[in-house]
């Protein structure tokens, strides 16, 4: 059986709030597997952005395990998570969060550059990959300069352009109008099942929800239900 | 990401919140302006009092006898073969001149009067006012003939207090190479008006066959041969090279024979150099604290950064080059900002006459110019620019590591 992408097992994180003990994950088992279009949904304070911290090896559990491509987290230097998250893992932020003083193809090719990629073949590949996501012509243009959907292209195509095993997406289309969100999500569907990209959102959203193919519900840092459509 | 794209974003970034960055370019500019000018100021005027000794007394450095340094000028430690030494330096690409004399003390009598002096004898045919500077004070009458010319050259002091004028005649009393008290008569030829009563009141001149006839000293005999050089700064290396090809002289340098003025020059530089680091100081700590402002307003950017795979030796390269840029170009506008005053005080200078006393200015026996102006040694003016890029690089360290040090999930706050 193929090995999943991303596993969390039991994994319990808690944040210090002054002397007490903030409970956020509660023993949380996961799988997602290579391909997959997941949407992680609940309330607020539910957990599901810790979770999606976890995965992105931008936190560390309080307990239990957590494993990209059967890399277990917690064991791997300052360095090394940061190599892997820049060879295995794409982010998309609900503020777009782009780099300010680069321009839309500095920010796409930016992830691809720190891999040491060949300039003509991140031309290439950036290129190709900001017409796919409707950006052809502005890839001059600076995000101070672009719409907030133009720049969650950009991030998209950030995300997306050294291949990673898995794209976190968190609330996407939570800063966008609904046209434009609805474009988001058909690009990121086309990624997935174009490209074979992974993508695990977090998002209050309901077209997101609706988007997915696999969704599950957290409430008070624990799954309450993993509903494959 | 390499040091080039690197480079170029850090070079973005320095321009993103123009008014700060122009503010910190400002403190550097003023810091190299200053430092520049100070610097050069203490330069001009410190190789101006050094030459000015140079051509007051035995040269930027004196072939002379072993014992003089320890023991004191005396007639009867002179040296031989005072052309060959001569020739000997001469061969150096250091040396310009090279000038044979003899010097002492004297006591001088006119009339009922009496004083003690010191006294340069030269020859009048080898030497004019590039290397002995008393020469340009000539102001009434006139210098020597011949090197064996019966006559004397007085400081006006000297001369008033004496009670001569030209054309009287002078006794000079002196110890002879045998250590007998001999005398010599002269007429006195010129009246020498420095400004500098060290000079007026304690200096004469006399012709340097005359003396040698009066001490017993043969034709190629003298006390020093007075040796001068492009570049005051190399008068240790040079004393170091003839010093180690002469076996019965030695090479005196100008600060072995007047350690006054040597202590006053280091104590000033020592003082400039403190000023500078103050200097120092301030723009760095300008600079620092423009780059930490700018490090944690942007720390979301850095967490943001992280999470993308820049590595935290990433981001302490990128503020590093910003902190190198900020230097850069402040050196590029300094040097511009600095061009126009730099020219004003080197060519124009600046009049301190109404401040100096009426008897002139003079420090450790050496008379000053009133007109102060700046020429900085090259060396110095790029360690000014070394040391303020030196300065933004340090100041940048604690924020480059600062933003090398940002933990993604706190400063991204992902909800």
């Amino acid at each position: 059986m193929e090995q999943p992408i991303v596993e969390l097992r039991d994994v319990v994180k808690s944040y210090r709030q002054g002397h007490v003990d903030v409970p956020a994950l509660r023993g949380l088992t996961l799988s997602v597997r290579k391909g997959e279009f997941v949407a992680i949904c609940g309330p607020s304070g539910s957990g599901k952005t810790t979770a999606l911290n976890l995965i992105g090896a931008l936190d560390r559990p309080s307990s239990g395990s957590v494993r990209v491509e059967g890399q277990e987290l917690a064991r791997l230097s300052r360095t090394r998570l940061s190599s892997l998250r820049r060879d295995r893992i794409g982010f998309v932020f609900q503020a777009y969060n782009l780099i300010p003083v680069l321009t839309a193809y500095e920010n796409a090719e930016s992830v691809l550059a720190l891999q040491g990629v060949d300039a003509r073949q991140r031309r290439e590949r950036v290129m190709a990959l900001l017409a796919e996501v409707g950006l052809g012509g502005l890839e001059h243009r600076r995000p101070d300069h672009l719409s907030g959907g133009q720049q969650q292209r950009v991030a998209i195509a950030r995300a997306i352009a050294a291949d990673p095993a898995v794209v976190l997406a968190d609330e996407p289309t939570a800063n966008v109008d609904s046209e434009t969100a609805e474009r988001l999500l058909d690009i990121m569907g086309k990624l997935n099942t174009e490209r074979g990209a992974t993508f695990i959102f977090s998002t209050h959203d309901p077209r997101v929800m609706d988007h997915a193919r696999r969704l599950v519900r957290l409430v008070d840092g624990r799954i309450e239900s993993d509903e494959t459509r | 990401m390499g040091g080039p794209k690197l480079a170029r974003m850090a070079w973005r970034n320095m321009w993103r919140n123009r008014r700060r960055t122009m503010i910190t370019l400002t403190g550097i500019v003023f810091g190299v302006l200053l430092a520049t000018l100070f610097t050069g100021l203490g330069d001009s005027t410190y190789t101006k009092m050094i030459n000015l000794a140079a051509r007051l007394t035995g040269g930027h450095l004196a072939l002379q006898h072993r014992e003089v340094l320890d023991r004191g000028p005396s007639p009867k430690r002179f040296i031989d073969g005072a052309t060959a030494k001569r020739k000997l330096a001469l061969a150096l690409p250091e040396v310009t001149r090279a000038e044979v004399r003899i010097t002492g003390h004297t006591m001088l009598a006119a009339g009922g009067n009496s004083r003690g002096a010191a006294f340069i004898a030269f020859d009048p045919r080898a030497e004019d006012t590039t290397t002995l500077s008393v020469l340009e004070a000539l102001k009434e009458g006139r210098s020597f003939q011949s090197s064996r010319e019966r006559g004397i050259i007085l400081g006006r002091k000297l001369a008033e207090q004496l009670g001569v004028r030209l054309g009287r005649k002078v006794v000079y009393t002196m110890t002879d190479k045998h250590g007998e008290i001999v005398t010599g008569l002269a007429r006195v030829r010129g009246i020498i008006k420095s400004g500098a009563d060290s000079v007026d009141a304690g200096i004469c001149l006399l012709p340097i066959d005359a003396v040698r006839r009066v001490l017993g000293y043969g034709p190629d005999e003298a006390t020093q041969v007075a040796v001068f050089i492009k570049d005051q700064r190399q008068s240790g290396r040079v004393a170091a090279r003839l010093g180690g090809q002469l076996d019965d002289a030695a090479a005196v340098t100008w600060y072995q024979r007047q350690p006054e003025l040597a202590g006053f020059i280091s104590m000033k530089e020592t003082a400039a150099l403190f000023f500078e680091l103050i200097i120092a100081i301030l723009v760095a700590a300008g600079i620092f604290n423009t780059l930490f402002v700018s490090v944690m307003e942007r720390l979301r950017e850095f967490g943001i950064m992280m999470a993308i795979g820049f590595s935290p030796g990433r981001l302490f390269r990128l503020v590093m080059w910003e902190s190198l840029w900020v230097g850069l170009v402040g050196i590029v506008l300094a040097a511009l900002a600095t061009a126009y005053p730099y020219y004003y005080f080197n060519v124009k200078g600046i009049d301190m006459s109404a401040m100096v006393s009426k008897g002139g200015a003079e420090i450790s026996g050496v008379a000053v110019d009133p007109v102060m102006r700046v020429a900085i040694y090259p060396e110095h003016a790029a360690f000014i620019a070394a040391a303020a890029v030196v300065a933004t690089l340090v100041a940048g360290l604690y924020p480059a590591w600062r933003a090398g040090r940002v933990a993604p999930v706190d400063s991204i706050k992902l909800v």
